[in-house]
C-alpha cells in the first residue's frame, strides 16, 4: 500500500513539472519522427569507381534504340554513384577506402554487343574491408545489369522477330550491322505456284506434282515462323509486373521505421525515468526514511518500475495513436499493444531502476542511463549480427523490438509472441530483483 | 548557545524505554562501532558526543533501523511504544512537494489513520502554518529542519533520534529548535537522543552525555561527572577539556 502512495507522489510530481512532462512526451515523438524519417528516407548511393576501357565510341542499334557505353553507364548510375577514373587511380581509391568498388567496362564492349557472339563481361572489384557495402553494391549492379539485359534481350528478340517476318515476307533487312535483301518465303511460295501452273499448262503434270513436297515445306515454314512470333513474345517477358498507384493519401511509413522509433523513444523514456526516479529519492535523502521499514527496497523498485512502465504505456499509446491517425500504417491490435507496451515498459524501467540504484546522483544516473541505453538500443536494431543479437536479447530492447515488429509487420499474430513477451517479463523481473538487491545493500552500508 | 539558554529541567521517568547492548558494526576491515551500550528513558535527552568519524551516525543509523549491526541487540521496555522518529543530518524531504504534502505523505506512510489531520496538527506544533503551501525546496535552512523533525514526528514516536540537528543552523534557529524539542519532551514525554560535535550543546541540552571515540564509548554520565573525572579545574571550558582528553586530542 505504501508503494502505491509513493507512486501517487511520483505521478503528482510528474504532473507538477510541465517542462519535464513536455520533454517526456515531445522528445520521444521527435526521436520517433527522426528515426522513422531517417529509415525511410532516400538511401545514400554508394560511390563506385568507373573505369572505361572501351574508347571505340561505337554505338549499337537494337530494336531501333541506339546504345553506347555512355548510355550503359547512365543507366547503371541510377543505382550507384559512379566516379570515372583511370585504372590506377581507381585501384588506389579502392585501397584508400574512398570508393567501395571498381566497375570496369572492358575494351570491345560495344563491338561484342554488336556481333553478339561473345557476351561482353563487365567487371566489378569490391573491397573485403567493407563487406556489407560491397554486398549491397553487388546486388544493386546485378539488378541494374539484369534490367539492362532484359531490355537488350527484348530488343534482340524484337529484331529477330522482324527478321523472321522478313524471311516470310521478304525485303531489306539490317542485322548485326549488315544490310541485305531477302527474297522471302511468301514470294518463294508464289514463285513455286507459278512454276507448277506453268508446268501443268505445258503438259508436264508429273513434273509439277514433284514440286508438291517443296510447296508444303514452304507453307509449313511460313506458318511456323508466324507462330514463333507469339512464342518469342512470351519469352521476352515471362512474368509481367503491373504497377497500380493508389490515389494520393496519408504519408506512407515503413513498419520497420515505426518499430525502431517506438523502441528508441520508449527505451529512453523507460530507462531514464526509472533511473531518475530512484536516484532522486536518494538525492532528496528520503531513501533513509523509506528504508526504515516504510517501503522495502523491493517494493520501492517495483513502484519505480511501475511508474516508468505507466509513462511508457502512455507515451507508446500516444505515438501509436498519432501514427494510426496520420500515416498509412494500419496499427490495430490494441489489446496486444497494451500488453506489449506494459511489459516493454517494465523491462526498460527495471533496467533504469538498476542504473538509478547504482548511481549516487540524478545527473550521474541520467548520464549513465543514456550512455548505456543508446548502444543497447542500436544493437537491438541490428538482429542479423549474432553478437549484437545475443547482447540485445540479454536486455529488454531486443525482445521489445521483436514484439513491436511482430505486431506491426506480421499479417497474423506469430505463435512465438507469447514467448517474446515472457522473455520481456523475465528480464523485467531479473533486472528489478538486481536493482532491489543493490538498493538494499547501498542503504544498509 | 550558552549554558544560560538551557530550558527548565524535564522530569524523566525511571527505567529506560529503549536499551541497545553490545552494538558493533564492521565495514570490511574497519570496526566502526565496538560493543557500544546505550539506553534512554522516557522524556530524557541523551547527547551523543564525539569527533568526526567516531561512529555517532553509524550508531544512530543502527538504532533507527536503517543499518544492521554486526553484533548486539536492541530491546524495548515491555510497556513502551516501540516507535522511533528519525531525523537525519541532511533533511530527508521531497523537495518538490509542499510542506503540507510532505507531512500528509509521511503520516500516511507511517500508517496514521487520518494523515490530513496529522499534517494540520504538525503544521501548528512545528510552527510551519505560514509555510504550509510552500515547496520544501524553497524553505530556509531552519524551517526545513523544523519540517524534517515534524516529518519524523508524523509516526508518533516515543524516541526521537536526531543526527547533528543544529549543525547548519544559526544561533536563533538553534534556540527555537531546542525550545520546541524541550516542549516535546515535557508535553509528550518524548525521549530525545541527539548527536553533536559541540560539547557546549551537549552539556546545555543533554540530561546525560555519551562520548564516542574511534567507535568505542569512552564516557557515559552527566556533565558534572565528566568535568569532575576528566576536567581540569572548574572554568567554563572544563567540559571541553575533559572531552578533548577523552577523545585523545591535545587539551589546552
Amino acid at each position: 500500500m505504501n508503494a502505491v502512495r509513493v507512486l501517487g507522489k511520483d505521478l503528482r510530481l510528474l504532473a507538477r513539472t510541465p517542462a519535464l512532462l513536455a520533454v517526456l512526451i515531445g522528445y520521444p515523438i521527435l526521436v520517433a519522427l527522426l528515426v522513422a524519417l531517417s529509415l525511410q528516407g532516400e538511401e545514400r548511393k554508394p560511390e563506385v569507381a568507373f573505369v572505361n576501357l572501351d574508347r571505340s565510341g561505337r554505338t549499337i542499334v537494337v530494336g531501333g534504340e541506339r546504345l553506347s557505353v555512355e548510355d550503359y553507364v547512365a543507366r547503371i548510375s541510377e543505382e550507384v554513384k559512379l566516379k570515372e577514373l583511370d585504372p590506377e587511380a581507381a585501384r588506389t581509391a579502392l585501397e584508400d577506402g574512398r570508393v567501395a568498388a571498381i566497375l570496369t567496362i572492358p575494351a570491345g564492349f560495344v563491338e561484342n554487343l554488336v556481333f553478339g557472339a561473345t557476351p561482353p563481361t563487365v567487371e566489378l572489384v569490391t573491397s573485403l574491408r567493407a563487406a556489407i557495402q560491397s554486398e549491397a553494391i553487388t546486388r544493386r549492379l546485378e539488378s541494374a545489369i539484369f534490367r539492362l539485359n532484359q531490355q537488350l534481350a527484348s530488343d534482340y528478340i524484337a529484331q529477330l522477330l522482324m527478321l523472321a517476318e522478313r524471311v516470310v515476307a521478304g525485303g531489306r533487312i539490317t542485322v548485326f550491322g549488315m544490310t541485305g535483301e531477302i527474297f522471302g518465303i511468301e514470294r518463294s511460295r508464289k514463285l513455286l505456284d507459278e512454276v507448277r501452273r506453268e508446268l501443268v499448262a505445258r503438259g508436264s503434270a508429273d513434273l509439277a506434282r514433284r514440286l508438291k513436297p517443296l510447296e508444303d515445306f514452304v507453307a509449313e515454314t511460313a506458318a511456323n515462323l508466324r507462330l514463333a512470333g507469339d512464342a518469342a513474345a512470351a519469352i521476352r517477358s515471362p512474368i509481367r509486373l503491373r504497377v497500380v498507384a493508389t490515389a494520393p493519401g496519408r504519408e506512407p511509413l515503413s513498419a520497420f521505421g515505426v518499430a525502431a522509433a517506438l523502441l528508441v523513444s520508449l527505451g529512453l523514456v523507460g530507462v531514464l525515468l526509472a533511473a531518475a526516479a530512484i536516484s532522486s529519492e536518494r538525492e532528496d535523502n528520503t531513501l533513509v526514511r523509506l528504508a526504515r521499514g516504510l517501503v522495502s527496497p523491493g517494493a520501492l523498485i517495483g513502484e519505480k518500475v511501475a511508474f516508468s512502465a505507466l509513462a511508457s504505456l502512455v507515451v507508446g499509446m500516444l505515438l501509436l495513436g498519432l501514427i494510426a491517425l496520420t500515416t498509412s500504417l494500419a496499427v490495430g491490435r490494441w489489446g496486444y499493444w497494451l500488453v506489449t507496451l506494459i511489459l516493454a515498459g517494465l523491462g526498460f524501467g527495471a533496467f533504469g531502476a538498476l542504473v538509478g540504484s547504482l548511481a549516487r546522483e540524478t545527473r550521474t544516473a541520467l548520464l549513465a542511463g543514456l550512455m548505456l541505453t543508446l548502444p543497447l538500443l542500436f544493437l537491438g536494431l541490428v538482429p542479423e549480427n549474432p553478437t549484437a543479437a545475443g547482447i540485445s536479447q540479454a536486455f529488454a530492447f531486443g525482445p521489445a523490438f521483436r514484439a513491436f515488429q511482430a505486431l506491426l509487420v506480421e499479417p497474423e499474430i506469430p505463435g512465438d509472441l507469447g514467448l517474446t513477451l515472457a522473455h520481456l517479463a523475465a528480464l523485467a523481473a531479473a533486472f528489478g530483483a538486481a536493482a532491489a538487491v543493490v538498493l538494499a545493500r547501498r542503504e544498509r552500508a | 548557545m550558552t549554558g544560560g539558554d538551557r530550558a527548565a529541567p524535564v522530569r524523566t521517568t525511571a527505567g529506560p524505554i529503549m536499551v541497545a547492548s553490545g552494538i558493533s558494526k564492521r565495514f570490511r576491515r574497519t570496526l566502526a562501532l565496538d560493543r557500544v551500550d546505550i539506553s534512554i528513558g522516557e522524556g530524557e535527552c541523551l547527547a551523543l558526543l564525539g569527533p568526526n568519524g567516531s561512529g555517532k551516525t553509524t550508531l544512530l543509523s543502527i538504532l533507527a533501523g536503517i543499518s544492521r549491526p554486526t553484533a548486539g541487540f536492541i530491546s524495548w521496555r515491555p510497556d513502551a511504544v516501540a516507535r522511533l522518529g528519525w531525523v537525519p543530518h541532511e533533511p530527508a524531504l521531497y523537495a518538490r512537494l509542499t510542506v503540507r504534502e510532505n507531512l500528509r505523505l509521511f503520516a500516511a506512510l507511517e500508517g496514521r489513520r487520518d494523515p490530513h489531520a496529522v499534517a494540520e496538527e504538525l503544521l501548528d506544533r512545528a510552527d510551519l502554518r505560514a509555510f504550509a503551501d510552500r515547496l520544501a525546496a524553497r524553505l530556509s535552512t531552519g524551517t526545513r529542519q523544523r519540517l524534517n523533525i515534524a516529518v519524523a514526528l508524523a509516526g508518533e514516536p516515543s524516541v526521537l533520534l536526531l543526527d547533528e540537528p543544529t549543525a547548519a543552523l544559526s544561533p536563533d534557529q538553534r534556540y527555537r529548535l531546542w525550545r520546541w524539542l524541550d516542549e516535546l519532551r515535557r508535553v509528550d514525554r518524548l525521549a530525545v537522543l541527539f548527536s553533536t560535535q559541540s560539547v557546549e550543546e551537549a552539556v546545555a541540552h543533554g540530561d546525560r552525555l555519551q562520548i564516542l571515540a574511534n567507535g568505542r564509548c569512552v564516557f557515559a554520565g552527566g556533565a558534572a561527572e565528566l568535568v569532575s573525572r576528566h576536567g581540569a579545574g572548574g572554568g567554563p571550558q572544563a567540559a571541553e577539556i575533559a572531552f578533548l582528553r577523552l577523545v585523545g586530542a591535545e587539551a589546552p
